[in-house]
């Protein structure tokens, strides 16, 4: 099971992977599209299939694409598209924050768990307040 | 079914990175592992869970563990968590390490 992070900015996925690493380990395939090809702010479908190819081509049994907002949706609809069937089934989208789905998937998934459950884990997100106390 | 008792001491409670070593190790056993702080209990194995219970400094918690292999998983959340615990005595005080024992990056 590997994620694939997709985001409007390089820098930002980058480091969001570091912390996927730290917290899942290094056994979990994660790949990133992030900004243009010519370093802009921004998403592009090549980028984002590139990143879901990765991930597929690499043996894992499937991807959980996690994004953050706007037009990342349509690119990766794009990219969506371009894949053939049997690939477009071993892949499925978050609805979850991208750091924080990330982080809850990137830790299921170190944990042998299938594309189902690491999905479901990421979603988990949507019902811890971030102020507890608040 | 095993079960430990123990006080968290390291001063940052138990936060995301022991928090994610539980799920990784609780994972790796077949029994079925619970965590109770105060009035709530939830399964180790849902990283969700565990950061939803906020566990403080000095939080006294207790681990279950119910199944074939729960001594063993016992056994390793407790060695995972290392110096982050120490085990509850009846009434006797645990102190905190002095400030700086720790560090979050």
């Amino acid at each position: 099971m590997g994620l694939v992070l997709v985001s409007h900015s390089e820098q930002l996925v980058d480091g969001l992977r570091a912390i996927v690493a730290q917290f899942g380990g290094s056994d979990v395939p994660v790949a990133v599209a992030g900004g243009t090809d010519d370093g802009r702010i921004g998403t592009t479908a090549p980028r984002i299939q590139a990143a879901i190819r990765s991930v597929l081509d690499g043996g894992a049994e499937g991807a959980l694409v996690l994004l953050d907002f706007g037009s990342a949706l349509l690119s990766l609809e794009v990219a969506l598209e371009w894949l053939d069937p049997a690939d477009r089934a071993r892949v499925r989208v978050s609805d979850a924050p991208l750091v924080e789905g990330a982080f809850l998937a990137g830790v299921q998934a170190s944990t042998g768990a299938s594309l189902d459950d690491v999905a479901e884990a990421a979603r988990g997100w949507q019902s811890l307040p971030k102020l507890p106390e608040a | 079914m095993a079960e430990l008792q123990l006080t968290v001491i390291d001063p940052a409670g138990l936060h995301a990175r022991p928090a994610a070593k539980l799920v990784k190790v609780a994972s790796r056993f077949q029994s079925r592992i619970v965590l109770r702080s105060g009035e709530r209990t939830v399964d180790v194995k849902s990283l969700i869970a565990l950061l939803g219970l906020t566990v403080r400094p000095l939080a006294e918690i207790t681990l279950t563990a119910d199944g074939p292999d729960a001594d063993d998983a016992l056994a390793a959340l407790v060695q995972e968590l290392g110096a982050a615990v120490a085990p509850s005595s009846d009434g006797a005080a645990v102190a905190l390490p002095p400030d700086g024992a720790a560090v979050h990056p």
